[in-house]
Parts: C-alpha cells; structure tokens; sequence
C-alpha cells in the first residue's frame, strides 16, 4: 500500500486500483452467493469490513490475474475488466460487471490529490455494488464466473492466457455505478444482468 | 167641483147662446118695418153680424167645448194621477211588502247558507273523520294481518321447536345410551387407574429412592470438588509463597539500588538544565550556519544572474543601435514592438477582409459570368434588334428623302401644269391634290416621328433590361445563397441528430460490452473456474451416467435372475436375513406346488380312463358347461353325443349332433318317456356293440 505523501505516481495509483479490484471481486462472488458465505472471512479495508475468500484455489486465480492486471494498468494497456457470471447448467451469461478504465498518461503531478478522498470514492462504490444486490435477480441455479480483460490489440498475449468471446448476455438490462479517479487511472463500473421474463 | 164648475160654465154659455139667439132674432124683426133697401143692408149687416155672432158663438162654444175638455182631461188627469198615486201607493206598499219579503227572503237565505256552510262543515268533518276511521280501520287491519303473519310464522317456529324438541329428545336419548355405554367403560378404566395408581406408585417410591441418592451422590461430588479446588488454590498460595520469599530476599539490594538512582537523578536534574541551554544555543548556531550557507549559495546565484542581465541590458542597449529606432528604454521598445503588433493586426485584419471579399468576390463572379454570358447574348440580340431598327430608320429616311422628292417632282409637275393649262378649272384639282401631297408628307412625318420615338424607347428598355438584369443577379445571387444556407443549416441538423443517435447507440454497446474489434481484443485465463467447473459438471454427468447404466444392467439381470445376484455387479446390496428367509419359503412352495400339480395330473388321468374302461364312454368337457361323450364301440370318431349341464342340482340335457339323430328312437325311448340318462347311454353302447358285432 503506498500512501504517497505529495500526489500519485502510476504505479501508487496501479497499485490502488488493483487492490480495489481484488475487494471488488471479492465483494461481488460474497454478495452474489457465487461460493458459499462460509468460504469468506472478514477484513477491513477502506475503514469498512468486506468479505475475503479463504478458498485456496480462487485465491490463487484471483492473485495471478490482479498480479498480471497491474502490470498493464502500469503500461495503460488495459481497457475493461468484466466479471461474468453464467449458469452451469444452461451455460448462459446471467450477470456482467464491467469496470471501464481510462489512463491518462500525460498526468502531472498533481499536489492536490489526497489518499482519503480517493478511499472515499472506492468506499462508495464498493458500497453501491452491495446495494444492487436488491435489485438483481436471484441466481437461483449454480453459477461460476470468470475474468475477462480487454486489451489494446497489439498487446503480447502471455502463457496461460487465451482469447475469448466478449460473453455478452443476451437482452440484457443496465444500470451505471459510481465511478472513481485516482487522476491517472478512472474507473467507471456498471452491472448488466439478464432480463427475467416474470417481471 | 170641477165638473160641476163645468157644467155651470156650460149652463152659462147655453144661456148665452140663447140669449145671442134671441136678440139676432129681435134684431131682425126689429129691422123689418124699415124700408126696403136698408132693410136688405140691414139683414146682410145682421146677417153677417149674425155670422160673426154666431162665429163668436161657435167659437165660443169651441172655447167651451175645449175648455170642457180641457177640464175633463184635467180631472180625468187628476183622476188619473190620483189613481197613479194610488197605484204608486200601492205599489209601493207592495214594493216595500216585496222589499221586506226581500229582505226576509235574504235573511232566510243567509241562514240557509250559513246552515248550509255548518252542514258543509259538518260534513267535511265528517268525511276526515270517516278517512281518519277508514285509516285507522285500514292500519288496524294492516296489524291484524301482521299479527296473523306473526301468528303463522310463531306457529311454525311452534312446529319448528317441536321437531327440534323430537329430535333432541332423540339425541338425548341416544346421548343417554352412550353415556351408559361409556359409564361401563369408564368403569373399567378406573379400575386400570387403580392398577396403574399402583404401579406408579411403587415406581415413584423407586424413583424417590433413585433421587435421594442421586442427591446425596452429587453432594458427596461436590464435596469432592470443593476440596480439590481448595487443594489447587492451597498449592497456587504455597507456589506464590515461594516466589515471595525469594522476591523478599531481593529487598535490601532493591533499596541499595532505589538510593543510587536516586542520588543519580539529582544529580542528571542539575546536568539536565545545562543541556538544554546548551542544546539550544547549538540549534541556533545550526540555523545560522544554514542561512548563512544558503545566503552565499544566493548570493553566487544573484551574482551569475547580475551578469547575465548585464550582458542582456547590454545588448538590449545595442539593439537600439543596431535597429536604429529611437530606442533608449525598453519601454520604447516595447511601444516599437506593440506598434508592429498593430500594424500587423491590421494588416492581416485588412488581409482576413480582402481575402473574404476576395472569395465572396469571385464567387459572385463565378456565378454572374454564366449570367453575364446570358446577358451578353441578350444585350448582342438587342443590338441586332437596334441594328435592325438602324436600319429600318435609315430605310425609312431613305423613302422620306425619296417621297420628299417624288413630291417635289410632283409639285414641280403640278405647277408646271397650271403653268401650262388655265387654273381657274384645274386650281382647285391642285390645290386638292396638293392637299393631298401635303396630307401624305403629314403622315410620313408623323410615321417618321413615331418611328424614332420607338427607336429611343427601345434604347431605353435595352438599358433598364440591362439594369434589371444586374438586379436580378444580385437578387438570384442573394436568394441563391440563402437557400444554401438554409439547406446547409438542416443537412447539419439532421447530422447532429444522428450523431446523437450514435453516440447513444456507442454508450449502450459500449454499456452491454461490445468493444471494436480492430483495436481491443478480450482474452483470459485458461484455467477460469467457469471453465473448471463446467469440466467439472461434464465429469459429474459422465459419472452420473456410468453409475445409471451400471444400475439399469444390475436392476435388468435381478429381474432376468430372480433372486441370484452373485456375479460382476459392485454395488452389493447386503442381503437381509428376512428376504432369504422368505426366498426359501418361496421355492418350497413352489416346489409342493408343482408336485401337488403332477399328482393331481396322475390321479385324473387314471380316473378317466377307468371311467372310459368302465363305463365305456370316454367324457370330455367342451365348454363350460358341456360334456362330449364318445363311445367304445363307436363307428365313427366324430360320433359323440353332448349334454349341458343345466342349474346346480345335476340335472343334464341332451343336446343335439349328427350321432344323436341317427338315435331318435332310443331317444325318444329313454329320455322322454323312461327320462333316464344312464339307461339311454346304456341302450346307446348295447346298439353300437351290437351293430359292431354284426358288421
């Protein structure tokens, strides 16, 4: 955690925003009951209590992919990360949460900048994100989810990584959340889920 | 009186009338002694006195009569007045008679109206009174009909209440018997009660027992905890007693120490004050020291600026040498340079406006040339219009010259002809003709006037059309320009909204996911757990289908088998010692089944061919109730004969065939007159055996 004293640099502001994604996501799979509440356990971050997995086996796909995440947040190369989730069953998309990013390269160095009121932002989507949960609808079937990250097209595909589809949800509903800037890194998050008939 | 005042007046002129009579007669005789002539004067004299007498006479007695009349009409007046007073009298008494009869009558009428109103009154009254009874009659026989209403319908809720009374009794009666019934075995379930009162009894005195010791057991397990805790807490004390020893042992030195440290820290308090002076005053020469150095570090820096801003102002100062402009401070300069500034705003301001007048410029002009060719082409008709109507002019001049001079000819001929020939007879011929000619000049002229007026018209109309037509162009140049800009202006609008329909549409691709497939590209992990738990879920199906067909083989060879399930299944289902018990009873039962059946078999099969052997017919049940017999001895194998059972008892019925009919004798014999069976089958055999026999 870097509290830079005087402004951000890109990697303090990598390192902020990856960090977010990792509670982000967390968040997401707890709320949304995509592994058992028992598998999570509490900490505190952003001076509020989220929701942590102690699975062995997401923790470690969640650390590979934030780890390769802030490595091109830091070259600016990435332009979404998605959070899909579909059903086992019917193998259909149910519910996307995207995270649109925006580098701003030709950052100054700004000395306005504070840490608290970027934690302030993040504090509130995070919180947003556990209020659409009334919202929603219910995942009643077993779901899994998965990481999808949009690049710039000429960025070298390392091992272990493959292309995929976009994984769109067919006739899908939209709602935009709250956004957050760290001034050299903005993100916009917004959730789409599939429009249930008996509505 | 007046008659008698008349008849006197009458007796009066009678007298007189006498009298007159007489004395005329005297007068007469009187006068005849006379002599002759006057006598005749004399008797006419009298005569005529005797006339006017008699006149007098006469119309005094008119008077009289008249005066008579006049009395009788006047008595008979006053005896009719008198008679009309009486009559008036009378009448009037019968008037007020009739007045009072009036008056009576009206009163009378008035009571009878007064009684009339009373009797009206009365009667009205006694109508209300009559609607008020008939009302009253009508209410009180709206309530009787209630009542009676009331009274049926209390009747039937009687008969209603008796029923239910009837059937309550029932019920109670029924209640009654149950409650009797359930008395007995209230009965004996007391007695029950006794028993379990008993029984439970002797256990709660069990239980007592059980408790009193399991109370005094816990105490005692009290007891024993209590002493251990005691134990525990005595060995804590001893522990900490130790330990207290040993820490009092430590006490004397402990004060050794507390003396040495203190004396130390008297003497650190005195040293302490001198340190922080000291401290201080090292600060500030620390400080000093600092500004100091950062005050030589200025003042380098300030020196190597003083010297480039030397060497500027130096050369600042030569620019104003060199340039050669009245430069001796900046200032100057500056206006120099603020003046060159303007001017050269200006210039490109004056520039912006020559080179946009310039455009606008040609552009008029590229739009007015094809113009301008039109109007060239126009203007060169015109001039041929003109050249022609030149012509035309000159045309005309040339006849007028040509006419002026015909005419001179002319006038020339004609003098030379009244030069020639008298000019008395052929002048007014002339002057005619000359008349004439001049009438023609006239109009020629006319015709010439007319011709140039023309002329001058259609020079003018050539230069308004030509000022019309540089009118038209800037009106043309002017309205075409503004329908440009008016469908530039909508081409942008429609532009803008369907940039906005764009953009609209980009934000909800971009919102639902889509990405431009040129620049972005998505990619992500191999081992995602969407992907791992849909391996997973495959696995399981695969696993789940295995373990189904296994069952459905196993499920397939336990119905096939029967019960014997040994071989090549891995989900055994330990069998319980129930079903291979009931397995066993299973097959002995259908063993002794089957025994049972083949000895039934055996036994039937020996009674009938004894029967056959015996009584020399083989019996077959056909159908349910049919038996076929066929004989020993018979010809034929179809030759049987069949009889039904009818009803319970036994009783048969022949039935017929081809055989029986060859039998209607022994049929007819046996069955219907002797009605036995057992003779007619019995004849049946003896004929068949003796047919045999013979044949």
């Amino acid at each position: 955690m870097s509290k830079t004293l005087k402004g951000i640099t890109l990697k303090g502001s990598a390192e902020l925003v990856a960090e977010f994604f990792s509670f982000g996501i967390n968040s997401i799979l707890y709320q949304r009951g995509i592994y058992p509440a028992e598998t999570f356990t509490r900490v505190t971050q952003y001076d509020m209590s989220l929701q942590l997995t102690t699975d062995a086996k997401l923790k470690n796909y969640l650390t590979n992919v934030i780890s390769q995440l802030k490595e091109w947040l830091f070259d600016c190369t990435v332009q979404k990360l998605v959070v899909v989730i579909t059903c086992l069953e019917t193998n259909e998309v149910l519910e996307r949460w995207q995270f649109d990013l925006e580098c701003d390269k030709t950052f100054f160095l700004p000395d306005q900048c504070k840490y608290e009121s970027i934690q302030e932002e993040i504090r509130s989507v995070i919180r947003q994100i556990t209020a659409t949960v009334t919202f929603l609808p219910l995942l009643e079937t077993a779901c899994a989810f998965d990481l999808l990250i949009y690049t710039d097209k000429d960025l070298e595909v390392p091992e272990q990584w493959e292309e995929s589809g976009p994984q769109l949800i067919d006739q899908s509903e939209e709602v935009r959340l709250r956004s957050f800037t760290t001034t050299i890194h903005k993100v916009n998050s917004m959730v789409a889920y599939k429009r249930t008939n008996s509505t | 009186m007046d008659d008698m005042e008349d008849d006197t007046t009458i007796f009066s002129t009678l007298k007189s009338f006498k009298s007159l009579i007489s004395c005329p007669d005297r007068s007469l005789l009187e006068t005849e002694p006379a002599f002759g002539r006057s006598g005749l004067q004399n008797l006419y004299t009298k005569r005529v006195e005797l006339e006017e007498a008699a006149e007098r006479v006469r119309s005094h007695t008119n008077l009289l009569q008249l005066t008579q009349e006049k009395q009788q009409m006047e008595l008979s007046h006053k005896r009719a007045r008198i008679e009309l007073e009486k009559e008036a009298n009378s009448s009037s008494r019968d008037l007020q008679r009739e007045i009072d009869r009036n008056r009576e009558l009206l009163l009378q009428i008035r009571r009878l109206e007064e009684r009339e109103e009373k009797a009206n009154q009365a009667l009205n009254e006694q109508m209300e009174n009559n609607k008020a009874l008939k009302r009253n009659f009508e209410e009180l026989h709206k309530k009787a009909n209630e009542k009676d209403s009331k009274l049926a319908e209390a009747d039937q809720m009687i008969s209603e209440l008796k029923d239910e009374t009837r059937r309550l009794n029932q019920q109670i009666q029924i209640q009654e018997s149950k409650f009797s019934t359930q008395n007995l075995e209230i009965q004996a379930l007391q007695e029950q009660l006794d028993v379990q009162r008993k029984k439970f009894q002797d256990v709660s005195q069990r239980y007592q027992n059980l408790q009193t010791s399991h109370s005094t057991s816990t105490e005692s397990e009290l007891k024993i905890k209590e002493l251990e805790r005691r134990l525990a807490l005595q060995e804590q004390d001893s522990v900490i007693v130790k330990n207290m020893k040993s820490e009092v042992a430590r006490l004397p030195e402990l004060e050794r120490e507390i003396k040495r440290l203190r004396e130390e820290n008297t003497f650190l308090r005195e040293t302490k004050e001198n340190n922080s002076l000291l401290r201080e005053e090292t600060e500030g020469l620390r400080r000093k020291l600092e500004r100091m150095e950062r005050a030589m570090e200025e003042k380098l820096k300030v020196e190597l600026e003083k010297e480039k801003l030397e060497h500027e102002l130096q050369a600042w100062e030569n620019i104003g040498q060199s340039t050669g402009l009245n430069i001796r401070k900046p200032e100057d300069l500056s206006r120099e340079v603020i003046q060159i500034q303007q001017r050269e705003l200006n210039l490109k301001q004056q520039n912006y406006t020559l080179n946009s007048s310039i455009r606008s410029v040609e552009k008029a002009r590229t739009e007015l040339m094809p113009e301008i060719a039109q109007l060239r082409a126009k203007a060169q008709e015109e001039q041929k219009k003109r050249e022609n109507q030149d012509s035309l002019v000159r045309r005309l001049q040339k006849r007028v010259l040509l006419l002026t001079k015909e005419r001179d000819g002319m006038r020339a001929i004609l003098e030379s002809y009244d030069s020639e020939l008298a000019t008395s007879e052929y002048s007014p011929q002339l002057m005619l003709r000359v008349k004439e000619a001049e009438d023609m000049l006239q109009k020629v002229q006319t015709h010439n006037t007319e011709m140039e007026t023309q002329l001058s018209k259609a020079q003018e109309e050539a230069g308004s059309f030509k000022l019309q037509a540089q009118m038209k162009l800037h009106c043309i140049v002017f309205v075409f320009l503004r329908q440009k800009i008016e469908e530039l202006e909508s081409e942008r609008q429609q532009l803008e909204e369907q940039n906005n329909i764009l953009e609209m549409r980009l934000e909800r691709h971009n919102l639902q996911g889509g990405y431009d497939p040129v620049t972005t590209k998505v990619i992500h992990l191999q081992m995602n757990p969407t992907s791992i738990a849909k391996q997973q879920r495959t696995e399981e199906v695969e696993q789940l289908r295995v373990e189904c067909q296994r069952l459905r083989d196993r499920l397939r060879k336990i119905e096939a088998g029967g019960g014997m399930t040994t071989d090549d299944t891995t989900l055994i289902i330990p069998p319980s010692q129930e079903i291979l018990d009931l397995r066993k009873q299973m097959e002995s039962a259908e063993l002794k089944n089957q025994r049972l059946k083949e000895v039934f078999q055996k036994k039937i099969q020996e009674f009938r061919t004894a029967c056959y052997v015996l009584t020399g017919y083989q019996i077959d049940i056909t159908v349910e109730n049919q038996y076929r017999l066929t004989s020993v001895y018979a010809e034929h194998m179809e030759d049987s004969l069949l009889f039904k059972s009818t009803g319970p008892v036994g009783s048969m019925q022949l039935l017929e065939t081809d055989f029986s009919r060859t039998l209607t004798g022994l049929v007819d014999l046996h069955l219907f007159h002797q009605k036995s069976i057992p003779v007619f089958l019995s004849a049946v055999t003896i004929e068949l055996f003796s047919r045999q026999t013979v044949t």
